[in-house]
């Protein structure tokens, strides 16, 4: 395989790498701005549908240009305030304890109101 | 001067420490990460009645060696979808980059199953 084939295919490789991702990411996002499954559906449909139509395209240049532009729409349409697994980082629970258990609560009273301050 | 002062006075100073500690000990672990894993077969389970599920996947093709792609004629933005249909039933949130690795079923079991807070 001569180099230029060889950094063509690597390109390429990139190139659906970043498609892949886009898609996943504009995937959740669509779930983060559809609330419910009967309007996630019809949305992720018609983004499926964006993907579909660029799929025969073979210009290397005209793909790289099109991910771009793909991507910058992502971020314009970004959810300000996305779903986020509670613990994950960013999450609801990320870093947070639970409650103590109820045989340690007198414990936890007594040493707080004798802790010379 | 001070030095020796201070080991005199905490030499004849005893703080009943040993009186709490049986409290102490019996806490149960306070991180808020559980740490119970699924069963095996249970992820195994699961997964597959996940991509059975899948509207362009033939449910009689489904095993748990198959490979998205190559063996059930996906395309990978169906892979995709699929993957973020696993995070959905285990609840997790699986980074782009490694979602992006699990392409076959075998995978997706062995990712799932060694995750902590798969559930």
């Amino acid at each position: 395989m001569s180099v230029a084939t060889a950094s063509y295919v690597a390109r390429r490789a990139a190139q659906k790498e970043r498609v892949r991702i886009l898609y996943r990411r504009a995937l959740k996002d669509t779930l983060n701005w559809a609330v419910h499954r009967h309007l996630f559906y019809p949305d992720a449909d018609a983004l499926r549908e964006k993907f579909e139509v660029n799929r025969q395209v073979e210009d290397i240049e005209r793909i790289d240009r099109m991910i771009a532009a793909g991507e910058a729409t992502h971020d314009k349409w970004r959810h300000p305030d996305p779903y986020i697994v509670p613990w994950a980082p960013g999450g609801s629970k990320f870093c947070r304890n639970p409650t103590p258990p109820p045989g340690l609560y007198p414990f936890c009273v007594i040493t707080y109101i004798f802790l010379p301050s | 001067m001070a030095l020796a002062l201070r080991s005199s006075i905490l030499c004849h100073i005893r703080v009943p420490i040993s009186l709490n500690l049986p409290r102490l000990t019996a806490v149960r672990s306070m991180s808020s990460s559980h740490d119970d894993h699924l069963d095996k077969k249970e992820v195994v389970d699961r997964v597959l009645e996940v991509i059975k599920s899948f509207p362009k996947v033939d449910p009689s093709k489904v095993t748990p060696d198959v490979h998205f792609q190559k063996d059930l004629g996906l395309d990978s933005l169906d892979s995709v979808e699929i993957v973020m249909a696993l995070e959905e039933e285990f609840k997790l949130e699986i980074p782009d980059k490694e979602a992006d690795k699990i392409d076959s079923c075998p995978l997706a079991i062995e990712y799932i199953h060694n995750h902590p807070m798969s559930s």
